[in-house]
């Protein structure tokens, strides 16, 4: 178990400057994820922490020890690869035990480890069978055994989930968390899926262009984005953005006007698919397209702002497209965000927060 | 949208009535057609290839010293022609696979039958002499009763030896360094390293023989003139650059993943490319291995050039020199000596028949 620190942390590759300056702390035995679209350097982060790539600038710390130069073998770190990364050439069980070869473990405890390791994650029936022979979610276990078997201080998960069918990526992430629970390692999880990260992390690092842009429970992203990146990235259907110019506390798009005090000039209003709903007030609008998704139905309604978004509960459609409706909003659950610095202004959920 | 429905459609088929039956039969006429046409050219074209390999194993084991007939050519053509053609009719024909059996079975019992009757008599292993008499040249001589003047011959397992040496020494050297250095411009970016990628087919772009007369100087100055190690060392710069450039192609096709995973679990560089990486390339190694295999067996020019002494022959020198001695007056030995000489390739390239298929060189990746 380590607690990790990057302190002033860049990488540049040649002239490209993928992580510019990165300052995290995980604690001991936390879950965290590495949330952002691809690019954005979370997986140079992840290589950093693996040591597969050496920090541009800064210093990275396990335990309060410096390990920039430290060899990747030497960290003692376990990784999950997005393709899993299995050795095609050996058995199961030659995988799992491959960390272990380098360490001079006794051939009798190595042995026992990797059956422990393969009863943990539930493969001891494939020991004996190629990585050609085994399923997706099956070569997934697999890797995570082999990144277990070796008691790592920290455990690496690369985009574990994504080359897995909807189903078993629901089943791994239940497992993946009730595997963290029992062992308490320090875990970092890389994913560009934000239902994955809000899903299974303690606390999420979402990041854009090698920047964090926050820092948070998944709440915390989702209740007090920061930013109009993070209010845009986090939430399922996404935000409504409604921008315009505020004058004297109230900006005013098409007649309808949207309460944002302490905002003036161009601003930016989010407001969530659930909190609007259809009623008797409200700015005016089409319903454009209906898309039923089980126990909620989305309408995409033609408005003069633009298509906004609106969640309903229910499992039958309430409304045929062409219909005209007003979409009705609460300005409690507004978030009013600063279009020129993209920062979040006021909002009636914040408070404390800068 | 439900309510901007397109137009309903009135493209339905209502135009005069098809002979669907007639259209059939004649795509079913035209395909015949061109099949019997495609096979006939393919065979015609392929029988003046094929026949210099027949008639090399027809005459090793049925001509006689001083008889240049071809008549047993000639028979042994008017069974395997008509077989092969029976196979494929039998092919063609059958409709189940127990059919294709049958019809194999029989005209392999005709083809056979009549091979033993018409061609049989004639065959014998008296040209394979020299395998067992090194001063063959003489007894071939004196039985058309000419005696002087024959080469005196090296034992023929002598220069089998060499050649075996001399292929098995530049193959084991080819495939360490081609390994080594294609992981390394596979891997790893250094100065250079697209240019050394582009000369590294440049250097396949020189004739052999413009570099044999200061391939030759240098050989003299460092006193490899004459030894079978000079010739080993000509040949594996001639062979790497290509077989530097294959390998790489199997290198890149490695996923970063798997290594990268093998240094997280503790694996130095070193560790990781022995127990992770060089298991992947198995094949193109293998298939690197047989073809510089081949081409260290079938070297001619260098061996020719480089070599005196007739202890240091190999045998295309052996077959260089057979050919020379005895041709005009027994086509059987040369052929048999020639059927001796392919035999070892012949068997290379069906036991690695396997992996040479799955090799191909792919483009230059920066």
């Amino acid at each position: 178990m380590a607690k990790i620190e990057f302190r002033h942390v860049s990488k540049r590759f040649g002239a490209v400057e993928v992580i510019p300056d990165m300052d995290l702390v995980i604690e001991d035995g936390e879950f965290v994820a590495l949330l952002g679209p691809s690019g954005c350097g979370k997986s140079t982060s992840l290589f950093m922490l693996a040591g597969i790539y050496l920090p541009s600038g800064g210093e990275l710390l396990f335990d309060g020890h410096v390990v920039n130069e430290v060899e990747a073998r030497d960290r003692n770190v376990g990784i999950v690869f997005q393709s899993y990364a299995l050795y095609p050439h050996m058995s199961v069980r030659d995988n799992i035990l491959f960390p272990l070869r380098f360490k001079k473990t006794p051939r009798e405890e190595a042995l026992a480890r990797v059956k422990a390791a393969a009863d943990l994650v539930r493969v001891a029936e494939l020991l004996d069978r190629r990585p050609s022979e085994l399923s997706g979610g099956q070569q997934q276990r697999v890797a995570l055994a082999r990144a277990l078997v070796k008691k790592p201080q920290l455990l690496l998960l690369d985009e574990p989930l994504s080359n897995l069918d909807a189903s078993l990526r629901l089943s791994m992430r239940t497992e993946i968390k009730a595997l963290h629970e029992q062992l308490g390692v320090t875990t970092v999880l890389v994913t560009h899926d934000q239902i994955e990260a809000t899903t299974m992390a303690d606390r999420i690092i979402c990041m854009r262009a090698g920047r964090i842009e926050q820092v948070g429970t998944p709440d915390d992203l989702y209740l007090r984005p920061l930013s109009l990146f993070v209010a845009g990235f986090i939430g399922s259907p996404p935000i409504n953005f409604i921008a315009g110019k505020a004058e004297g506390g109230t900006l005013t798009v098409n007649r309808t006007r949207f309460p944002v005090e302490g905002a003036s000039g161009a601003v930016t209003v989010g407001l969530r698919p659930e909190h609007l709903s259809f009623g008797e007030t409200g700015f005016p609008g089409r319903i454009a397209q209906i898309e039923p998704m089980g126990r909620e139905i989305l309408y995409v309604v033609e408005t003069g702002m633009g298509a906004v978004r609106v969640l309903e509960q229910g499992s039958s459609a309430g409304h045929a497209i062409g219909k005209q409706v007003k979409v009705d909003f609460r300005p409690e659950n507004s978030l009013v965000f600063e279009t020129e610095r993209q920062k979040l202004v006021a909002g009636a959920h914040i408070r404390a927060t800068a | 949208m439900a309510t901007q429905a397109a137009p309903t459609m009135t493209m339905a088929a209502s135009g005069p009535v098809v002979d669907w039956d007639a259209l059939a039969a004649r795509a079913r006429g035209a395909r015949r057609t061109k099949a019997v046409v495609l096979y006939s050219f393919l065979i015609a074209v392929s029988l003046p290839i094929i026949l210099p390999y027949f008639w090399l194993v027809a005459i090793a084991f049925s001509a006689k010293t001083g008889v240049a007939e071809t008549a047993v050519l000639w028979r042994s053509m008017a069974v395997v022609v008509p077989a092969v053609v029976g196979f494929w009719l039998a092919a063609a024909l059958a409709q189940t696979r127990r059919q294709l059996w049958i019809g194999f079975a029989a005209v392999a019992m005709i083809a056979i039958f009549a091979f033993a009757l018409l061609v049989g008599p004639d065959l014998h292993l008296g040209n394979f002499i020299f395998l067992w008499e090194p001063d063959f040249a003489s007894v071939v001589r004196s039985r058309i009763g000419e005696v002087r003047g024959a080469v005196q011959f090296p034992n023929v397992w002598h220069a089998f030896g060499n050649s075996i040496l001399i292929a098995g020494a530049q193959t084991a050297i080819v495939v360490t360094v081609a390994s080594l250095a294609a992981y390394y411009l596979s891997r790893f970016q250094f100065p250079g390293r697209s240019s050394m990628l582009r000369s590294l087919l440049v250097l396949h772009a020189f004739p052999v023989l413009t570099l044999i007369v200061p391939m030759f100087l240098m050989l003299y100055w460092i006193g490899l003139l004459d030894t079978l190690f000079g010739v080993i060392l000509v040949l594996v710069a001639f062979e790497l650059p290509f077989a530097i450039f294959i390998m790489k192609g199997f290198f890149d096709a490695v996923p970063w993943d798997i290594e990268m995973s093998a240094l997280t679990d503790g694996a130095s560089r070193r560790q990781a490319f022995v127990s992770v990486v060089l298991p992947q390339v198995r094949n193109g190694i293998l298939a690197v291995a047989v073809f510089t295999f081949i081409r260290g067996w079938e070297e001619y020019i260098f061996v020719f050039t480089f070599l005196i002494r007739n202890s240091n022959w190999t045998m295309s020198l052996y077959m260089y020199w057979v050919r020379d001695d005895v041709m005009g007056v027994d086509y059987g030995v040369v052929s048999a000596v020639g059927v001796f000489y392919l035999v070892p390739s012949l068997i290379l390239y069906v036991a690695a028949q396997r992996y040479l298929m799955q090799m191909s060189v792919g483009g230059v990746k920066g």
